[in-house]
């Protein structure tokens, strides 16, 4: 596993240099627009939209790792609600001797541009984002500190464990433990295995709270960052283009 | 038995430190039940054990937390998801807190609770994102096999969720409490010591 | 002003029916080198974190008698500011790794970070404590990447960035290798000359008599004497308190060469050597 969570891939681009918050901004408005404007072509539209600007960051190949998963199941549901939704009537092809209808494809089409526009909205914050520029921001903006820190921590946290299970399972491998085979076997294999990372690192947490307290990691001063980020006058901007059009939004739902 | 309050808000930077740990759990369990070939998630094992030591509030923010981690780092759906992880901590944490897990049945009743919860609050997301799937191949199986047979979606896709839920989070409570038997008597006293410095002499 | 003074503190740990500390007194001056020894359980790494502070406020017990560091009382304190005039590091490196921070530099920062402290101001003390404890080829390198003398060192490094008057270590170099031990060491006695007062827990006992000005005993809670190297390492008792004397001391004291001065045994390799080239001398 990498050395830290992360997504972000490096590259020097606009939608890089992005504000965070406005990254977050942007996928809130994603979200909520089709649900003020339930319109087929407003999804759409919005996901055109995402890939432009993933085009733009240049990180479009970079996604599909991240929706596979997604996409596989959006398919089985485009077949399982095809076939079997339950307001199914009218017939939209067949094939071989089963009978896809028009209703359950037009469901589970609606359901997979919503699936699909989040997805791609939140494919732009993740892999154009610096998971630790992101907290800092909102810790900039008022998150606490001590939950910015357990963000933080928890990215680096978690594979330096991870690690530390691959050599636990080698170790435990190399003594004769079965990891293969029937069931019973496997489960039986479960407790050597998980039994010394998780005592060790819940037996770590005390350790690392004490050097945390004695880095005035709960002190009562105004913190202040060692990074200092520029404040871009495109950072408004945008803020401004992204609230308009969530109000635009908002008013076309009320007229129409 | 606990001297905490049990909806305490109040942080310790022991409990803070605890989350990424809870969170690194649930990531092994989830690695292991791959790796095992488990038919199961595994996936709440460090959040179930947050609840036991530090309370529901903590097991809660525990399980948030791991789901959005994981949906910024690998599937973006898993942000949502963060209510039912959510109502797990929860559940785990009063559970603990008003009856204390400390045999294997109880660990297997809570185990039934927890996976009831769970599967009420996953079956709105279920439907509202997967249009009742789970993902789960045995689950939407039998959610096809349902629907194709005119039973409502919500109870289609209830069942679908709890046919998963009920084996995954029985194992993870029974683990969870094996593991929780074996930590030093030190450890749970960090997390569940009183407020107050005595004074002595 | 003293700078650490201890008046019968005692102390005992939440859900324990002994006492840890059993009514300790002692005052340390500015820029004292103090190493603590005795044996496992003695109370010596409870004391460490009486002067921190960790003792009480960490983990609640039973307290009482006054601990002042720099004019600071510590119960009446909370740690973090403590933190501004006494610093500790501990045994294992790796878990004194924030791990919040992606780069040594930063990771130095993060005590910076909690107390307010100006860029410019940070900056200056990243740099300063790089230099001293020659971290600065590292400054770039994750700190998981790093070995565990190298780690170490940036636990002190983090601790020194925040300008204690005062540096705990606690067995700094138990877990380490010979090699990491030797960085640490060397990066202690830079500590030294830049004149911050240091009380040591150690083992390596060679170690302690070559670099603390006065050596602590303790033992099940108290402390037993509290003087120079050369009158501690005197005593018969010491395989009694779980310690044995400096290996040069030991081999001069089997030679009966003393210092004939003091009347004591030497305590470091040079001075071994130095009294033994004499005593050969001497004799031929």
């Amino acid at each position: 596993m990498a050395k830290t969570l992360s997504l972000y891939v490096e590259r020097n681009t606009f939608i890089h240099r992005v504000d965070s918050i406005n990254k977050i901004l942007y996928v809130l408005v994603s979200v909520a627009i089709p649900l003020i404007l339930p319109y087929k072509f407003v999804a759409v539209l919005l996901i055109l939209i995402s890939i432009s600007f993933l085009l733009l960051a240049k990180v479009m190949r970079r996604v599909i790792p991240l929706i596979e998963f997604s996409v596989i199941i959006l398919l089985s549901i485009v077949i399982i609600q095809g076939l079997f939704h339950a307001g199914n009537k009218t017939v939209a092809f067949h094939i071989a001797r089963i009978t896809f209808y028009k209703e359950g494809l037009s469901y589970a089409f609606t359901l997979s541009m919503r699936v699909i526009n989040i997805l791609l909205a939140f494919a732009i914050l993740v892999l154009t984002t610096k998971p630790s520029e992101l907290i800092e921001a909102l810790v900039k903006k008022g998150l606490s500190p001590r939950f910015g820190y357990v963000l933080s921590s928890a990215l680096q946290i978690i594979p330096q464990m991870m690690s530390a299970v691959g050599s636990i399972m080698d170790a435990q491998r190399s003594r004769g433990l079965e990891t293969e085979g029937n069931l019973a076997v496997r489960i039986r294999a479960f407790f050597p295995l998980i039994g010394p990372v998780v005592m060790g690192s819940l037996i770590e947490t005390r350790e690392r709270a004490m050097a945390l307290e004695v880095r005035a990691f709960n002190s009562r001063e105004k913190k202040t960052f060692l990074n200092e980020r520029q404040n871009l006058r495109s950072d408004n901007v945008i803020r401004l283009i992204l609230f308009s059009i969530l109000s635009l939004s908002i008013v076309l739902r009320v007229l129409l | 038995m606990n001297k905490r309050r049990l909806w305490s808000f109040n942080f310790t930077t022991a409990t803070l430190v605890l989350i990424p740990a809870a969170i690194g759990i649930n990531y092994i369990g989830k690695l292991f039940a791959g790796v095992l070939k488990l038919p199961l998630w595994l996936d709440s094992i460090g959040t179930a054990l947050a609840s036991m030591l530090s309370g529901p509030v903590v097991g809660a923010i525990s399980g948030a937390i791991n789901n959005i981690i994981y949906g910024l780092t690998m599937d973006p759906i898993s942000f949502v998801y963060a209510l039912t992880s959510i109502a797990i901590g929860i559940t785990v944490g009063i559970i603990a807190y008003n009856g204390r897990i400390n045999t294997l049945w109880k660990s297997i009743i809570a185990g039934v609770v927890v996976a009831i919860v769970a599967a009420i609050v996953s079956t709105p997301l279920n439907v509202i994102f997967w249009g009742g799937q789970t993902g789960n191949v045995w689950g939407d199986a039998l959610y096809a096999y349902l629907i194709a047979h005119a039973v409502p979606v919500w109870i289609a896709s209830f069942l679908d969720e709890i046919v998963v839920d009920f084996p995954d989070k029985i194992a993870t409570m029974i683990i969870a409490f094996l593991i929780f038997k074996g930590l030093p008597r030190k450890l749970i006293l960090l997390y569940q010591s009183g407020e107050n410095i005595e004074k002595l002499d | 002003m003293k700078k650490v003074v201890v008046e019968n503190l005692k102390y005992r740990y939440p859900l324990s029916e002994n006492l840890a500390l059993k009514g300790i007194s002692f005052e340390v001056e500015g820029g004292e080198f103090i190493g603590i020894i005795g044996r496992n359980l003695a109370g010596k790494s409870t004391l460490c974190q009486a002067l921190v502070g960790l003792v009480p406020h960490f983990y609640k017990g039973a307290y009482s008698g006054n601990v002042e560091i720099s004019g600071m009382n510590v119960l009446e304190n909370n740690i973090s500011e403590l933190s501004k005039k006494i610093g500790i590091v501990f045994q294992n490196p790796f878990t004194q790794i924030t791990a919040a921070k992606l780069t040594v530099y930063e990771e130095i920062a993060f005590g910076l970070e909690n107390m307010g402290i100006e860029i410019k101001e940070m900056i200056r003390r990243i740099e300063y404590v790089l230099h001293l404890l020659d971290l600065e080829k590292y400054k770039d390198r994750n700190p998981f990447e790093l070995s565990g003398g190298q780690m170490q060192r940036l636990a002190i490094a983090s601790i020194i960035a925040m300008k204690p008057e005062i540096i705990v270590l606690d067995e700094p170099t138990s877990q380490l290798d010979p090699q990491g031990s030797e960085e640490v060491f060397k990066a202690i006695q830079s500590l030294s000359r830049e004149g911050i007062t240091i009380m040591m827990v150690e083992q390596k006992i060679e170690k302690i008599a070559q670099y603390a000005d006065r050596v602590m005993l303790m033992s099940d809670g108290e402390v037993v004497d509290f003087d120079v190297p050369q009158k501690i390492f005197l005593r018969d008792d010491l395989l009694n308190y779980g310690v044995q004397a400096p290996v040069f001391t030991r081999v001069c004291r089997s030679l009966n060469i003393k210092n004939k001065n003091t009347g004591l045994y030497p305590v470091t390799l040079n001075e071994a050597y130095e009294l033994m080239v004499r005593h050969e001398h001497n004799r031929s």
